[in-house]
């Protein structure tokens, strides 16, 4: 009576409908490989389709834009964790991967004296360059070219409302040199109540982020559980960076149905934006120039303290902006249109008053992007062993692309650099996979399956006294306290005693034994998804001493820029537990690290001169910076400013 | 956290119903939604994730990213189509699935007869050597479609994959959602017509679209009063009257 089980054959499984996966399977497919698109929501609904829609194209805004300036530009925002091959790949590789995403129908604003897509006026959070390129309806016009690769070709077949449970493995190598290989993967096929055994030398992992540990404090989609990191964990793959989780500063506390959205952006925070606690004292300055990060601990910072807002956040006060008589209404254009989806959740939200800037808003950072990830190399295959890792040492067969693939961002992550690299990597891994399927043709053992399909039948018609979804809720409160934008000693000590509690109640949860959208199954193995990767976390995240991007330890101080840069390692072993280590990184020579602290001290030094500026020449002179910026149309160019530095550009624009 | 929350008293609280479906039964669940804050005006989706935290965890529903982009968590309140995270509710609603799709647990439908009924509609035929052409307009209005189902509602073109009605009224079998429906609806044409719109579509591609519009049913449209989109794109002037017009003859003299 239990769940029956369908055998397949395919070459290459894609677990991901997103920008990753969809270019992952088209790439696969056009190389003649037979792919296996496997989604769990509906085909193209993934956190590209609710982006922003912004896309790093380099060269579009000027002909100095090398490989090594984009390559070199990712790297360091990343604080040197990023592996230089794989920026070297993603700056060698963003034009023809944006060109994909036209042949699937992307519509650029395009510029007709350049005869190329437009590019935005400033360079965006973090570049160095002008070079990303803005879309109508943001991501969803992605949404709508994911949407096409997938389903328009025929030669990809797919399945959504599918949960991509596990990957099945097999010895291989010598005795003395043992590695595992690939052998495909189980399926949950919801839609018709089926367990699907899909045999498969490679498998891309494609399948988005970590963000749901935080819900509601997250910005993404309610499918990000850790299902990326956690599949790959068990069949036992390399991890990287795992406490590289990106926190959006400004987001929204309340009301409920709007709690984690996006409100704003440092940048658009402007000139004279500060953040406030509770009792209106300044708790940051110069906003509009500070990183994600920076902004986000200011917050937590405040809130530990207890001096945080009535809903565990701060107040960004943009109200000195509004009030200048000149420049104030150049203020209010430019936070209206600069991120016109943000200002709307604000407005909606926060009220009439607030949207004019007549009083403070009340903001929260919400999780936003995972930066680690699946250890792979420029090709998205899983690599193990020292330094870059190689192949040999990783697991045969398995490729990673997107948000879970790691070693791309390492640290911080640029503006727009997302949606480039899920097609980047998408088509490189696809490709490759369907390459090491070409030359790995005996169809994989049976065996390697079973132990698999016994497990997860025997989950059907499992007795129990809890439900999956009440232990998510218990998970998702301490993760937020204890491996959120915040973190300490103590309270990874914490987070690992709750992960034993919960885990151990796993084989509690009551499951009823029907086949067809089992919601309590589905609960039961994203639960069991979200504790790997919390896990992840919580071990990457001891490992991680000093405050580094995207961590921040309450317990101690900042990893300096001018140390040796590593990258930590985390692993499953069969029996569940994690291991710890760490990988030497490369560090950008000293000279170029030197001259971006000097650049940004400078940068620093300017704005606090102009905070201490007399009224009228302040009003003036951010009548005329608001008028460069925003150009004849009076709007300003819809910017993805956060990232630590919208304002290295700004310098170097100029 | 946020607000406190009257009990016991009615004024803190808001009744309504949920259609729940678990393993082909379905019920009719009461469910008092407790205000989180005493003005607090909720979304189906906030109701339906407190059922989930509270008395029904396993309560099955779609949803994604709460903000009207993503087009998942479409479920009908009071029989008609809304996107449930910009959806208010109101004392004595009923929750339940969208009507024009087979449900498959409580308020979860089975979604993929649609887009599986696009495949191999959508060739654009050759596309040339140059990609930097801008679209005009209208295609971008076009691709603010965010795949939310709603204009399902009334369809009936729709309506002849399941013998003139609903599914859950319908005779017989119902169609395999895996082979794709073989009849179209608002969103189907709007991909035709975004091909169509889009100029890197070559001539041969654009008159494949009309005809992939005209067999999977156009002539429905004709004397239709017309469709409702769920993010407000105007369905009838922008993709269906455009598609009449150029079908011409092919599909005015029929009736159905």
């Amino acid at each position: 009576m239990s769940i029956e089980t369908e055998w397949r054959d395919y070459d290459v499984i894609v677990v991901g409908s997103g920008g990753a996966g969809s270019h992952a399977a088209k790439a696969a497919a056009e190389a003649g490989a037979r792919v296996l698109l496997v989604a769990k929501d509906p085909i193209g609904a993934s956190d590209t389709k609710i982006s922003e829609g912004l896309a790093t194209v380099r060269a579009v805004g000027g002909e100095d834009d090398t490989e090594e300036v984009l390559a070199e530009n990712l790297k360091m925002a990343g604080g040197d964790l990023p592996v230089r091959a794989i920026t070297e790949a993603f700056a060698h590789d963003s034009q023809a991967a944006y060109d994909r995403y036209r042949s699937h129908g992307l519509r650029p604003p395009i510029d007709e004296d350049k005869h190329a897509p437009q590019a935005m006026p400033l360079p965006m959070g973090g570049h160095n360059r002008r070079r990303s390129v803005g879309h109508k309806n943001s991501g969803v016009a992605f949404g709508h070219a994911n949407w096409q690769a997938v389903v328009q070709d025929r030669a990809i077949d797919y399945l959504e409302d599918a949960w991509f449970l596990d990957i099945a493995t097999e010895e291989s190598g010598t005795p003395d040199a043992p590695q595992k290989r690939v052998a495909g993967g189980l399926i949950y096929d919801a839609a018709r109540g089926l367990l699907i055994a899909a045999r498969a030398p490679s498998v891309i992992i494609a399948a988005g982020g970590l963000s749901t540990l935080y819900f509601p404090k997250t910005d993404t989609m309610r499918g990000n559980t850790g299902d990326s990191y956690a599949v790959a964990a068990r069949a036992g793959a390399d991890l990287v960076d795992m406490e590289q989780v990106q926190f959006l500063p400004f987001c929204l506390a309340s009301p409920p149905s709007y709690e984690g959205l996006l409100a704003g952006e440092p940048v658009t925070a402007s000139y004279l934006g500060v953040l406030r606690d509770k009792n209106g004292k300044v708790i940051l300055d110069g906003v509009y120039l500070r990183t994600r990060a920076e902004c986000s601990a200011a917050i937590m910072r405040a809130v530990e303290d207890g001096r945080g807002s009535p809903n565990g956040g701060a107040y960004l006060d943009m109200t000195a902006n509004k009030k200048a008589p000149r420049s104030g209404p150049y203020f209010m254009r430019f936070l209206e249109t600069s991120l016109p989806s943000a200002y709307v959740n604000a407005r909606q939200a926060l009220g009439k008053e607030a949207a004019r800037c007549d009083e403070p808003w009340e903001v929260r950072p919400s999780a936003h992007y995972m930066m680690g990830g699946i250890r792979a190399n420029e090709y998205g295959a899983s690599v193990g062993g020292d330094g870059d890792g190689a192949t040999e040492k990783g697991i045969a067969g398995l490729f990673a692309a997107g948000q879970a693939m790691g070693g791309v961002f390492g640290a911080n992550r640029l503006g727009s650099t997302s949606l480039t690299e899920g097609a980047v990597f998408g088509a490189r891994s696809g490709k490759a996979a369907a390459d090491w399927a070409r030359s790995h043709k005996a169809k994989p053992p049976d065996a390697a399956f079973e132990g698999l399909i016994e497990a997860t039948r025997a989950r059907f018609g499992q007795k129990g006294d809890v439900a999956a979804a009440t232990l998510k809720l218990d998970l998702q409160r301490e993760a937020w306290t204890s491996i959120g934008p915040v973190r300490s000693a103590e309270r990874l000590e914490r987070m690992a005693a709750l992960l034993d509690s919960l885990s151990s109640r796993l084989d509690r949860v009551a499951i009823p034994p029907f086949a067809t959208w089992n919601q309590a199954f589905i609960e039961y193995e994203e639960l069991r998804n979200m504790l790997e990767t919390a896990r992840a976390v919580t071990a990457a995240a001891r490992e991680r001493d000093g405050s580094l991007g995207g961590h921040v330890r309450l317990d101690g101080g900042n990893v300096s820029a001018f140390s040796k840069p590593y990258s930590t390692l985390v692993r499953r072993t069969p029996d569940g537990r994690w291991t710890v280590g760490r990988i030497a990184r490369e560090r950008t020579p000293l000279g170029r690290i030197i001259s971006y602290k000097l650049q940004d001290a400078k940068r620093k030094l300017q704005a606090k001169w102009l905070r201490m500026m007399p009224a009228e020449r302040q009003d003036a002179e951010l009548e005329k910076r608001y008028k460069a910026i925003m150009g004849k149309s009076g709007a300003a160019p819809e910017v993805m400013p956060g990232g630590p530095e919208a304002a290295v550009g700004e310098a170097t624009n100029g | 956290m946020s607000g406190t929350t009257e009990t016991g008293t009615g004024a803190g609280t808001l009744r309504v119903r949920i259609v729940t479906l678990r393993d082909g039964a379905r019920e009719m669940v009461p469910f008092e939604y407790r205000l989180r804050a005493p003005d607090e005006k909720p979304m189906a989706l906030d109701v339906l994730l407190q059922a989930q935290a509270t008395s029904m965890p396993d309560l099955a529903f779609r949803y994604g990213c709460r903000a009207r982009n993503c087009g998942v968590c479409t479920i009908d309140i009071n029989d008609k189509p809304r996107i449930a995270c910009r959806a208010r509710v109101r004392d004595g609603d009923t929750l339940s699935p969208m009507a024009t799709l087979p449900a498959l647990a409580d308020l979860v439908v089975r979604r993929d007869g649609i887009a599986r009924q696009m495949r191999g509609r959508l060739d654009p035929g050759p596309l040339g050597n140059d990609l930097n052409v801008a679209a005009p307009d209208d295609y971008h209005e076009l691709t603010g479609c965010i795949e939310c189902y709603a204009c399902l509602d009334n369809c009936p073109m729709h309506a002849r994959n399941f013998g003139g009605g609903l599914p859950a009224a319908m005779q017989g079998d119902l169609p395999d959602p895996a082979q794709g429906y073989r009849w179209g609806n608002p969103f189907s044409l709007l991909k035709l017509q975004r091909l169509r719109l889009d100029p890197l579509t070559g001539e041969a591609g654009r008159a494949a679209a009309l005809d992939q519009a005209i067999d999977l049913g156009l002539d429905a449209c004709v004397g239709c009063p017309g469709c409702k989109c769920g993010v407000g794109i105007d369905l009838k002037r922008k993709v269906v009257a455009p598609l009449v017009e150029a079908a011409g003859d092919r599909i005015g003299k029929k009736t159905d």
